[in-house]
């Protein structure tokens, strides 16, 4: 009877004791969690914890990029990086290696993770980002996509094995963001023996080197939750120690400290909160809506109450290009390169009062701004202006330039459809913008859909007109100009099918130039052609406004980058 | 009986084959690949497509397959690597668990409402509770949903101190789960539906009330208890039972807002985001459940009437 009491009393101790994160996502997941299949932030959210790439940002010294499965940062030798993994990095146990032991990633398991994106068969979302930039490899997925069957084993000029733990790779060009590239979550390294196994299942059973993994595939309830454990076979990994800063409390410390993570979707934002204000999260991104509830609205400290609490506050700026309405260029009424096409679409523009949004929906702590590129970034237009902007509103030219479309107040012109996500928010979002747009006579027709739909439809080219944002993948204006390049149209980044051949050619003169007044001169040149053409009417910029428990420990947010949650401790014992 | 069922099953297979010989002409008069692929696919990418989703094989193959057991080890195309077993299985349960004792409820408090009101009838009480059951109707679905999170879950376990009603979420593991993430949209369900039952069940029951045969149970010196309970309630029971049964397979798919709200992974929110994902295997075996289970629940009120009115005959 003692025994079993000591027994109880050791096992109660061990629950108590579990670390577990508990974090919401503001959407309804993850589609996949098949790297090359994902593009949304929500599945960079959790495949950064299963996968692992083999640069990551730094946590403590944010942009810069430090090995996370390589020994140590590429050497480059002209075009050539060469490239050295660490030893000792296993995938997790799985019954799809023999003896379900995970066994150790080596240099073709990243050439093979590569392949897979030139694998149409896999339906890429992110091509994009190897296109045009190692040696050979566009000219390997033509042939293979071409061929009856896609062989994984055929070389590409470009890629090398040196040894199992060593390889390099030429670039056809000096590719400026390839390394930025090699951070991001879709280029991670999966084995080959879990992706032909599962095949389409791959989707919902990843088989990583991440510090979490997917214990069963029940524990990922599509559209609601998903569970993670700690992988017990993580390799010895340490929290970081930034030189020169004071030193982390946690500087050394093995990671992931969490022994759980367990993820919920919310696709509206009132059970977030509530679970929040229930202490059931570890931190929260304050809806819009629920802001003067956490923060003064004048000043934007945080209300005292919270600080009562321990709660801490983080505003993090976004790399943001969120457009009210996005164009497809490609469809016959809203789309085209004519002055009608182009007076119709900047008549919408001109129409759409962003401040109005601004104020009403993010309470005024938006930046709104002309182009694509972000605030902080080389490119973004100074005070936010560009002289090719159509910023509205100024109904008189909305009306004169829609009489020119050949629509003089809207008559003749069909409503247009707006594809949009579901949810509260949007919908009032959507009914002030089609109250901004009848008062030039044009009227819109909602697509509500989940947002994992609204990006299928959007990448299928199904979608008229289009409202989200773009997170930027890396801390560059080259990102969001790659997103009217040409060859990057749906499914791949350029969802508005813009093409300019002349863009085209600045384009591909920008991605091997490093940081210098000429690039950030082409960078606004470019803006401008956009702007010219009003693919987009927008854009502004988000500061997300994290709130913190104080049994949450190491937690600095940050929206580029996603495996942090392996440095997030928390206390057990404190709710 | 049991000869009425088995021909009753027999009379329905042509109607269930119709139906789902409807649904699949209805999911195939747009070509689907195409709407997947958008118009600028090439002719390659659409061959492929079309043999990856299983829409290459003839159209009366692919019937056979779904009668076949739903096809329910096809691919989801939308959830990418789920089958519709998969998501059949996940979402069912959580929707039977909120749909049936929501059911029960609703029918038990509406009906003692409707007696109440109906044993009262023209008095203050049978007012009142009817005007409630007004009030209760004219408020939309979606407030009571709000602020029964806010009140029912957030402030109620604040005042109490501890976690009475999940905010949301489904976790079978739990060993109060059912109470912890079931009760509480249920109690939302039947607060919703009451005044619409309680309006119909009333009117029911006061028009059994003035029938001959109650007259002369009343002449008879029969006691009120057994009047209502024999003649009223009984003879009433047709048109209750039939409501019930109608509403079940309705109840059991059209839980949406409330499956978004408390983040149950039911049937309604399954379903409606395979419709906007045009998911066809996804809607197709759904489909073919739900008219399974509405051809069962009708064969089911069939015997139902002859249970409580001896006048039924079953032939």
């Amino acid at each position: 009877m003692r025994l079993l009491a000591v027994l109880l009393a050791f096992a109660s101790l061990a629950t108590a004791q579990e670390k577990v994160l508990r974090i919401p996502i503001r959407a309804d997941g993850p589609k996949t969690l098949d790297p090359v299949r994902g593009s949304t932030q929500y599945e960079a959210e959790v495949c950064e914890q299963v996968y692992e790439t083999l640069v990551q940002y730094s946590y403590l010294e944010y942009p810069k990029l430090e090995p996370l499965l390589l020994e140590e940062m590429p050497k480059v030798d002209g075009l050539v990086y060469r490239f050295k993994l660490k030893k000792g990095v296993r995938f997790r146990d799985d019954p799809c290696f023999p003896d379900g032991k995970g066994r150790e990633l080596v240099a073709k398991d990243v050439f093979y993770s590569w392949k897979r994106m030139a694998d149409k068969r896999n339906q890429p979302k992110a091509w994009w980002l190897f296109e045009q930039t190692i040696k050979g490899f566009d000219a390997y997925r033509e042939a293979q996509n071409k061929a009856g069957k896609f062989d994984y084993d055929a070389p590409v000029e470009g890629m090398r094995i040196l040894s199992d733990h060593e390889f390099e790779v030429e670039l056809t060009e000096p590719v400026y963001r390839f390394l930025y590239v090699l951070a991001m979550f879709q280029t991670a390294v999966v084995p080959r023996e879990a992706a032909e196994r599962y095949g389409d299942a791959f989707s919902g059973h990843p088989v990583g080197t991440g510090p979490f993994l997917l214990s069963r595939d029940e524990d990922w309830q599509r559209t609601k939750s998903i569970v993670l454990h700690r992988n017990p076979g993580y390799r010895e990994a340490f929290f970081p120690d930034a030189g020169g800063e004071a030193r982390h409390e946690a500087a050394g410390k093995r990671i992931p400290f969490a022994d759980r993570i367990e993820i919920t979707f919310f696709q509206e934002d009132q059970p977030m909160w509530l679970e929040w204000k229930a202490k059931n999260l570890d931190y929260v991104t304050v809806p819009s809506e629920n802001f003067t509830e956490a923060y003064t609205k004048r000043k934007r400290t945080l209300r005292p109450e919270w600080e009562e609490q321990g709660v801490t506050s983080a505003p993090i700026p976004l790399l943001d290009f969120i457009w009210q309405c996005g164009f497809n260029m490609e469809d016959p009424l809203v789309g085209g390169y004519t002055e009608e096409k182009r007076a119709l679409r900047k008549a919408i523009s001109y129409a759409v009062d962003l401040e109005e949004t601004n104020d009403r929906f993010y309470n005024s702590i938006n930046v709104v701004y002309d182009g694509m590129i972000p605030p902080g970034l080389d490119g973004h237009p100074p005070e936010g202006r560009s002289p090719k902007g159509a910023r509205g509103p100024d109904l008189d030219k909305a009306r004169a330039l829609l009489a020119k479309a050949g629509y003089p107040d809207g008559k003749g012109l069909p409503p247009l459809e707006y594809w949009s996500a579901t949810g509260t928010i949007q919908q009032e979002m959507l009914e002030l913008l089609q109250r901004q747009l009848g008062k030039i006579g044009v009227q819109l027709k909602p697509r509500f859909v989940d947002f994992s739909q609204l990006t299928e439809a959007v990448h299928e080219k199904r979608a008229q007109l289009f409202g989200f944002a773009w997170g930027s993948d890396y801390p560059d204006g080259e990102n969001n100009l790659a997103l009217f390049y040409g060859p990057n149209e749906s499914p791949g980044s350029n969802s508005f099918n813009y093409k300019n051949a002349e863009y085209d050619e600045l384009y591909q003169r920008i991605r091997t130039m490093g940081p210098s007044p000429e690039r950030t001169e082409l960078y606004a040149r470019m803006r401008d052609m956009v702007l010219e053409d009003c693919p987009f009417v927008g854009a502004m910029a988000r500061t997300r406004f994290y709130l913190i428990r104080p049994r949450l420990r190491n937690c600095r947010p940050c929206e580029t980058f996603w495996n942090w949650l392996k440095y997030l401790d928390v206390d057990p014992g404190a709710k | 009986m049991w000869q009425y069922v088995v021909r009753k099953l027999l009379w329905n297979i042509p109607v269930y084959l119709g139906i789902l010989l409807v649904v699949m002409v209805a999911l195939r008069v747009n070509d689907p690949v195409w709407a997947r692929l958008g118009k600028n696919a090439t002719q390659e990418q659409y061959e492929q497509t079309k043999e990856d989703l299983g829409l290459h094989e003839s159209f009366l193959r692919q019937y056979g397959r779904l009668l076949n057991g739903f096809d329910l080890d096809r691919y989801s195309w939308d959830k990418h690597g789920r089958t519709v077993r998969q998501e059949l299985s996940q979402a069912v349960w959580p929707s039977l668990a909120i749909a049936g004792p929501a059911l029960v409820l609703t029918t038990l408090v509406a009906l003692l409402t409707a007696l109440l009101a109906a044993f009262r009838r023209g008095r203050p009480l049978d007012r009142w509770l009817m005007a409630g059951a007004v009030v209760g109707m004219s408020i939309s679905y979606v407030v009571y949903v709000i602020l029964g999170q806010y009140f029912g879950a957030y402030k109620l376990n604040e005042w109490v101190g501890r976690e009475i009603f999940a905010i949301q979420g489904y976790d079978r593991s739990q060993p109060l789960w059912w109470v912890q993430y079931c009760l509480l949209p249920v109690l939302i369900n039947a607060a919703l539906a009451v005044g619409y039952d309680a309006r119909f069940y009333r009117a029911v029951i006061v028009e059994e009330s003035t029938r001959d045969h109650v007259r002369t149970a009343r002449a008879k010196g029969l006691s009120e208890r057994r009047v209502w309970l024999k003649h009223v309630l009984r003879n009433a029971m047709i048109s209750v039972i039939t409501h019930v049964m109608i509403t079940l397979p309705f109840l059991v798919a059209g839980q949406i807002v409330i499956e978004v709200y408390f983040g149950i992974p039911g049937m309604g929110s399954t379903l409606i985001t395979a419709i906007l994902g045009k998911d066809f295997p996804i809607v197709q075996g759904f489909t073919a459940v739900f008219a399974a289970l509405f051809i069962v629940t009708n064969i089911a009120t069939d015997v139902l009437y002859a249970v409580v009115d001896p006048r039924v005959r079953l032939q």
